[in-house]
């Protein structure tokens, strides 16, 4: 584990592993961070969160155009894709998977269905990243 | 562990338009004190190369805005550049032909572990050594 993680964070990140919110590659990404980079997790956690939200708001616009674009909205999942897994969001991975299926069948109700389902799975995890990053800050607050 | 005692750092191109995915390979690869570049598409990895610049190893993304990691990376090989290592990176399972087809070394899937990159890491020091 982490040696720069409050125990309260670890504990969060313990709870989205059990429920499969995330997957082992969360915790190798914990073991990165180290007194040269203390700040790795948190840093990691935002990039995605204000990755996966524009990606979101972009997937939107592009399956409310009139003729839908399936190669470009696959792009924009391939990106959530990758972000996903490299971060452990394993249910948000799963999810693209699926996404990109309807994707290559140019399945517009089946990608706004799917989309739904994303937005759900994304702000889940993305909620709970914010919340174990104010927990950690507010425990580094309280430990100054 | 990646041992470098005799040479350089090793030069490291990362190709890659996924914020998170270039900071996580960045942070990895410092681990490893490599020089790291960071492009966001195929085209300025190739007009690095246009350039004349050099690299030991290039860590490629595959689908990616104006040119995709597989012509980026026959691209690369058209010119000459066959010496540099160069690892696919994708996110997706369907890649891997793509990726060997256009001429790169290795392909490992989205998510890129720590001890696999060390070691390809350690072959590209190896290679450097050697032909110092």
């Amino acid at each position: 584990m982490a040696a720069t993680m409050k125990l309260g964070t670890l504990g969060h990140a313990a709870s989205m592993l059990s429920t499969g919110l995330l997957d082992e590659q969360f915790q190798k990404l914990l073991l990165l961070q180290d007194g040269s980079d203390p700040n790795f997790v948190a840093e990691t956690i935002t990039l995605f969160c204000e990755d996966g939200e524009r990606t979101i708001g972009e997937l939107t616009k592009q399956l409310d155009k009139r003729c839908v674009n399936f190669d470009e909205v696959a792009a924009f999942v391939h990106k959530l894709e990758g972000g996903s897994a490299t971060v452990g969001a394993q249910r948000v991975k799963n999810t693209c998977i699926q996404f990109l299926e309807f994707c290559k069948e140019k399945s517009r109700d089946g990608c706004l269905k799917t989309l739904d389902t994303l937005r759900v799975v994304f702000y889940d995890v993305s909620g709970k990243f914010k919340a174990m990053l104010q927990l950690e800050q507010q425990q580094a607050e309280a430990t100054k | 562990m990646v041992s470098n005692t005799r040479g350089s750092p090793v030069k490291a191109l990362l190709v890659e338009d996924i914020a998170v995915c270039t900071f996580i390979l960045s942070t990895m690869l410092h681990k490893f004190n490599c020089e790291i570049v960071v492009v966001k598409n195929g085209k300025e990895a190739v007009n690095l190369f246009l350039d004349g610049k050099k690299f030991d190893i290039v860590l490629c993304d595959k689908d990616m805005p104006i040119m995709s990691g597989p012509k980026a990376v026959e691209k690369i090989r058209a010119l000459g550049e066959t010496g540099v290592k160069i690892v696919g990176v994708p996110a997706d399972d369907n890649a891997m032909e793509a990726f060997m087809t256009a001429g790169a070394d290795v392909f490992v899937h989205k998510p890129m572990k720590l001890e696999t990159l060390g070691t390809m890491i350690q072959e590209v020091i190896n290679k450097k050594n050697i032909m110092v």
